[in-house]
């Protein structure tokens, strides 16, 4: 069980920001942190790491008390058993990809790990590249297995694959939900990508002006709101007749549908429109790919 | 008409100053550093007696040496030894053969009040002493002539392993001025001046001792040439009897 | 001729201010390069004086300070028998103060010219702060490094002003190369004086060559 209640003063770019938090999350969850650039995300991030110290509040990671601003207790990132993965990998650039997780380790520990998590990330035949040479796929693998290699009680991603195209993106998804389940680690992703939030978290914090305004499952969350069951939104793109109906084009998430409608739903629409159509009536089928 | 004056006037005011001030005349003087006390009197007499604006620049003899050979525009040129006018003198920079207008005096100075300080210098040999300050011998006068003395009364490879060497008697005095140095060798002129006057306790060596620390001065080519009038006539002033009164006072010898 | 010892006074002047200034100013920049507060910037400065100061104020200041009449340098007298005026050690502290900024600068440039998320990963995977600027800092700003040794080497090589003001141009000890050049000059020996300026030059040429020849070799490195 991991217990966090923070409270700190941020200097954004336009005034201040209160941060008032409080959350509990389960052991070996993946719950995502979502919200508005500014929200404080990154920060409650590097707070729950020790990198920067909260006014007031109390972090507790299954028993562990890492900060405790009654008692004063702070403790210090290097003694947390937290593992980071930074927006901009932060890999070591003197190293080679091994080496780079071989840092993680002690020198008592281990280096059967290093094997585990080279096979596990793909990155077996890269093992002695220096990682300028890398691309940002490989890079962000380098730093996950780096970060899990000690086994953290914490894993605390920051948009890690915010810079990826997108289909390495689902390639990375799969290797990160394949390392969580692997080792269980209770994992906090920063994620702007719905999608990412829904295939990958249990759980998403939704932070708006410095406090969880829900803490749900995405599903919930990002649940279309509108009364109706069947429905869904997107953009409208086009109409063209045909016979009694009009085919309009749609754009939903990442994805350009036709559909058949009536006129005049159809009329007065312009390229962009947010629209929501819906299925009355029979239910809709369905088929696996 | 007036225009016209005035458009003349402003050019030759700004680039020939002295034109206006024609009425007073004047002579620039290379002094070498320690001379500079003497210099003054020297300069305050004569502007005195003869009207003419006498322009001193101090520096270092070897520095103005070197000026003076790459057509520095003085009249005149005061050593306080006589290497530095002998080469300007070869190297063609001087109307005439440089002469010697005074003789340095050397003596033995310290500003530590429990040294004790007499002419038999054996007491150098004490422990108590570990420097003893004296000019590089290379380029300064006073610092060959402290190193003959010391070779004269067979003190000098005794004392070798404590000598310090200052680039200059400036500096052998500031060795000793700030107590780095316990004792050292500089010049007469150096403790009568109003500066050190009271520092410290110095006695005279016997000039036996030492090889004469003889000091000329050189009319130069570029004074003769352009100002001969006056610059021939505060050369000749040098080696008056009013000159070699002033000297005395300041401690050279004649 | 010349004399060989001067060269090879400076020589071992240069060696010895550049190690010690390298000991010394990695955890100067460090400490520096933390947080700022007011005690940084105030160090900055100080680092910074030597810059600013002419070498003979900073020989002049060096030579009252060692002074037995005055508290320090009767302090060293009184307990280890040691006087600084007129020897290679007060030469080897009055090198060490004139070439400072220029080890520090370099240093601490480079170490704020990493980002913090090096250092950040750093202390995620348990390393302690020393651990951090040994093996993840210091290896990453090689030329930074390099740079502050090359400029402190050369910077030493041509030190006059300082070592004219405590030197004493004691023959074996003090009378360093620059002194050297200055004396010939002095006696109108312009051939002598060319020839110890030949030798510096041809000296501190190979070495700044050899030191940047290497320093591409390390770039290389990194932009692939």
């Amino acid at each position: 069980m991991t217990y966090f209640s923070l409270q700190k003063r941020l200097h954004a770019a336009d005034g201040i920001l209160s941060l008032d938090v409080k959350c509990e999350i389960e052991d070996a969850a993946f719950i995502s942190l979502y919200g508005a650039s500014g929200a404080g995300k990154t920060s409650l991030l590097r707070m729950l790491a020790g990198f920067m110290q909260p006014d007031n509040g109390m972090i507790k990671v299954n028993d562990e008390v890492w900060f405790d601003s009654e008692n004063k207790i702070n403790i210090v990132p290097q003694r947390r058993s937290v593992g980071f993965v930074f927006q901009d990998y932060a890999l070591f650039p003197n190293m080679n990809v091994e080496e780079n997780i071989l840092f993680a380790l002690g020198k008592n520990d281990s280096k059967q790990i290093i094997e585990e998590l080279l096979e596990m990330t793909g990155l077996r035949g890269l093992r002695n590249k220096k990682i300028q040479m890398l691309s940002g796929g490989q890079k962000q693998r380098v730093a996950l297995a780096r970060a899990v290699a000690r086994k953290p009680k914490l894993l605390l991603l920051d948009e890690p694959l915010s810079a990826i195209d997108n289909e390495m993106r689902s390639n990375l998804q799969q290797t990160l939900l394949s390392i969580h389940s692997h080792y269980k680690v209770t994992a906090i992703i920063v994620s702007h990508d719905i999608n990412e939030i829904v295939k990958l978290t249990s759980k998403t914090i939704h932070l708006k002006n410095g406090i969880i305004e829900e803490y749900a499952p995405p599903n919930e969350i990002f649940l279309n709101n509108s009364r109706a069951q069947n429905s869904l939104k997107g953009l409208f793109l086009s109409a063209e007749k045909n016979g009694s109906m009009y085919e309009v084009l749609l754009l939903t998430g990442e994805q350009v549908i036709k559909i058949n409608c009536n006129e005049p739903d159809a009329k007065d629409l312009q390229k962009g429109d947010e629209i929501e159509v819906s299925f009355k009536g029979a239910p809709a089928f369905l088929r696996k790919l | 008409m007036k225009r016209r004056l005035v458009k003349f006037l402003i050019p030759f005011l700004l680039f020939h100053p002295a034109s206006l001030f024609a009425q007073q005349q004047k002579i620039t003087v290379a002094v070498a550093a320690n001379m500079q006390y003497a210099f003054n009197e020297l300069k305050a007499e004569f502007e005195k007696k003869y009207q003419v604006n006498v322009n001193g620049v101090i520096g270092a003899s070897g520095n103005l040496t070197r000026q003076i050979m790459q057509g520095a525009p003085f009249d005149v040129f005061i050593s306080a030894d006589t290497k530095y006018p002998e080469s300007i003198y070869s190297k063609g920079f001087a109307a005439e053969k440089p002469k010697v207008y005074a003789r340095g005096a050397l003596v033995l100075w310290t500003t530590k009040k429990e040294l004790p300080l007499n002419g038999h210098l054996r007491f150098l040999l004490s422990d108590d002493i570990k420097s003893i300050a004296i000019a590089n011998p290379k380029i300064a006068p006073y610092g060959t002539a402290a190193e003959i003395l010391l070779k004269k009364v067979g003190l000098f490879d005794m004392l070798k392993s404590k000598l310090v060497y200052g680039e200059s008697i400036s500096q052998t005095t500031q060795f000793i001025g700030t107590g780095n140095a316990d004792i050292g060798f500089t010049a007469k002129a150096v403790v009568l001046s109003n500066q050190m006057k009271n520092k410290g306790r110095w006695i005279e060596l016997n000039s036996k001792n030492y090889p004469p620390i003889f000091q000329s001065a050189v009319l130069l080519r570029y004074g003769a040439k352009n100002n001969s009038v006056n610059a021939k006539k505060f050369y000749q002033f040098l080696f008056s009897e009013n000159a070699k009164d002033i000297y005395k006072k300041y401690g050279y010898i004649n | 001729m010349i004399e060989t010892a001067p060269i090879f006074l400076t020589l071992e002047l240069a060696f010895l201010t550049t190690i010690i200034l390298f000991f010394l100013s990695i955890p100067l920049a460090r400490w520096i390069s933390n947080k700022k507060n007011i005690f940084k910037t105030f160090a900055e400065v100080i680092v910074s004086l030597p810059l600013v100061l002419p070498p003979t104020v900073i020989g002049f200041y060096l030579l009252l300070a060692f002074s037995p009449t005055n508290s320090f340098g009767k302090f060293l007298e009184n307990y280890f028998d040691v006087r600084l005026a007129f020897s290679f050690g007060g030469l080897l502290i009055g090198s060490v103060i004139y070439s400072l900024p220029f080890m520090v600068h370099p240093i601490l440039s480079g170490l704020t010219s990493l980002p913090d998320s090096l250092e950040e990963a750093s202390y995620s995977l348990g390393k302690t702060k020393t651990q951090t600027l040994l093996s993840v800092l210091l290896p990453n700003i090689k030329p930074s490094l390099l740079t502050g040794i090359v400029l402190t080497f050369a910077h030493t090589i041509g030190e006059f002003g300082v070592v004219l003001m405590i030197g004493g141009n004691i023959p074996g000890k003090t009378n360093v190369a620059s002194i050297a050049v200055y004396d010939e000059v002095e006696a109108l020996n312009y051939h002598n004086a060319n020839i110890y300026a030949a030798v510096l030059i041809a000296i501190s040429v190979t070495i700044l060559f050899l030191l940047y020849f290497s320093n591409r070799k390390l770039q290389e490195v990194k932009i692939l």
